[in-house]
């Protein structure tokens, strides 16, 4: 599963949205089609994102490439969208839109949204790149991963104390007969002190 | 057993025993104490009335609680009454939290009285004790009561969930006769598993499989919905919209739906940490019993060990007893030689 590429961009309901920053991942790609691919993905994520009305989130289907996209509307009007294979998980994807609008809201200022070539927003290389392994990156899917190794590990914890129980049981009848035996042992060593006192 | 005021009973008894056992120097007394029992009923009497009130609440509320009970075992698949049950859910719930106020008002007020005249004659420290019995009571009836409550309500969810799930298998037959999915990609995919990534019953196939039907039910359901009439009149926005809604909606399940089922992961963790504990626990005594035979087993060897030294002791000194036995041994088994020897000696 991959990230084809994520976006954030300035979406008023008028209409016609502007990209203010973008990060792709095409290596997956020969280098001759990057070009094309690279198009291809920014004339879908306009259209995908011009058609998605305010407040909503939206999943659309294009041949090899699946589309989140979240129009988070309010007061600057963004929305994000990611551009994925057909097998990245949706509920993940869509925490990471959230995750990149707060993250800009919070660093670029509302002034710079008319002039797109000035945003600087490195940090969503960063999401693009952690979150090529959403088991990773996502809270919730790691967090359950850890708790599934934690119950592996507590399965083989379990059986072996199984054994250890089997051994100890081995254990306790062993020593109930070597007790046994060494009180005949003793009582024998006793008979024979006070049986032959003849002389 | 809700409060009953006897006070009238008893001091109904105490007139009749007046009456009977009429002893002239006594009845000063006996009008006295009556007279005391009388000034303090004042301030007793409005603890109990008080106490009696809640009571009468609690019972009452048990009674709704019952009938609540019985709308929810019902299992029927159209019959379902949910406006009643809802309505009598909330009526009980702000019954129960008035009944908790009161109680805490009646604590308050017996700390109250307990401060002002803290009587230190044993009637009064009855008295004390007789209050705070009655609120423990109250409170006790109250916490029976809401836990009987919350059973019924986890009785109601779980039928709710399995009509829930029988009426999604019948919607779920003709969703998938009727239902086509166009290509059209505007439309939902129908990919909605919690973790998204397929894996459903790896370890815990409970939770996230049984999230994952509901969830498609919906889903199909309104996409037969939108699927006819979108192939009726070339659909329009407002199914789109609701689409969408539906999409928010499943999104936001999905999230609820993936934390439930690490919620069901950790209390299975802490289960199986229970049930580890217990099996160490138990094998704690066995280990216990292998000790006791270990030190046994080393004091019987020890102490045969002692006797077997002994006899070799006894043994290595007795030797010249040993001369004494093989003398008489050799007089018996040559016996003419030497008894003439002897004999003659």
């Amino acid at each position: 599963m991959k990230i084809y590429s994520l976006s954030v961009l300035l979406a008023p309901p008028s209409g016609s949205s502007a990209v203010l920053s973008t990060s792709s991942d095409l290596s997956s790609f020969s280098f001759y089609q990057r070009g094309s691919v690279a198009e291809f993905l920014t004339f879908f994520t306009k259209t995908v994102v011009e058609r998605t009305p305010q407040g909503q989130r939206q999943s659309v289907e294009e041949n090899a490439y699946t589309a989140h996209v979240y129009n988070r509307g309010g007061a600057e009007q963004l929305a994000a969208i990611i551009v994925t294979d057909h097998e990245y998980p949706v509920r993940p994807a869509f925490s990471l839109l959230t995750k990149v609008l707060d993250d800009f809201a919070a660093k670029v200022p509302q002034s710079s949204f008319s002039n797109p070539s000035s945003i600087s927003f490195p940090e969503i290389e960063n999401y693009v790149k952690k979150y090529q392994d959403p088991r990773q990156a996502d809270a919730i899917m790691r967090v359950q991963q850890e708790l599934d190794e934690t119950k592996i590990v507590l399965h083989k914890t379990i059986e072996s104390v199984l054994q250890r129980g089997e051994k100890l049981d081995n254990l306790v009848e062993r020593s109930n007969a070597l007790s046994t035996q060494s009180k005949m042992f003793y009582k024998t060593a006793k008979k024979q002190n006070s049986c032959c006192v003849i002389m | 057993m809700p409060i009953q005021d006897r006070t009238n009973e008893f001091r109904a008894c105490v007139e009749s025993i007046r009456n009977r056992s009429a002893v002239p120097p006594r009845t000063a007394e006996a009008k006295q104490r009556l007279l005391q029992s009388h000034g303090k009923g004042g301030a007793k009497s409005e603890f109990s009335r008080m106490a009696s009130a809640i009571g009468k609440d609690i019972s009452s509320t048990t009674i709704k609680l019952g009938k609540l009970a019985q709308l929810a075992k019902r299992k029927t698949l159209f019959d379902d009454r949910p406006v009643e049950i809802s309505e009598l859910t909330f009526i009980i719930k702000q019954d129960i939290a008035g009944i908790n106020r009161q109680i805490a008002a009646l604590q308050s007020y017996v700390k109250q009285c307990n401060a002002q005249g803290s009587s230190k004659s044993s009637e009064g420290k009855q008295i004390d004790e007789h209050n705070h019995n009655i609120v423990m009571m109250l409170q006790s009836k109250l916490a029976t009561t809401s836990m009987s409550f919350k059973d019924v309500l986890e009785v109601r969810t779980q039928n709710m969930k399995e009509s829930k799930d029988r009426t999604e298998q019948f919607m779920f037959s003709t969703a998938s006769a009727a239902h086509q999915t166009p290509p059209n990609s505007l439309l939902l995919n129908g990919r909605h598993d919690p973790m998204g990534d397929g894996s459903l019953g790896r370890l815990n196939g409970n939770g996230k499989g049984k999230g994952r039907a509901p969830q498609n039910g919906d889903v199909l359901a309104l996409d037969l919905d939108s699927a006819e009439e979108g192939n009726a009149q070339n659909g329009g926005n407002p199914f789109m919209q609701m689409q969408l809604v539906e999409q928010q909606d499943s999104y936001i399940q999905s999230r609820s739906t993936a934390i439930e089922s690490i919620e069901s992961t950790i209390a299975e963790l802490g289960q199986i940490f229970t049930q580890l504990a217990n099996m160490v626990a138990e094998q704690r005594e066995t280990v216990q019993r292998i000790d006791a035979d270990t030190i046994d087993i080393a004091s019987n060897v020890g102490g045969a060990q002692r006797e077997l030294l002994k006899y070799y002791a006894s043994i290595s000194s007795n030797r010249w007893l040993m001369l004494k036995v093989f003398g008489v041994l050799i007089v018996f088994t040559s016996p003419p030689q030497f008894l003439v020897f002897i004999l003659v000696s």
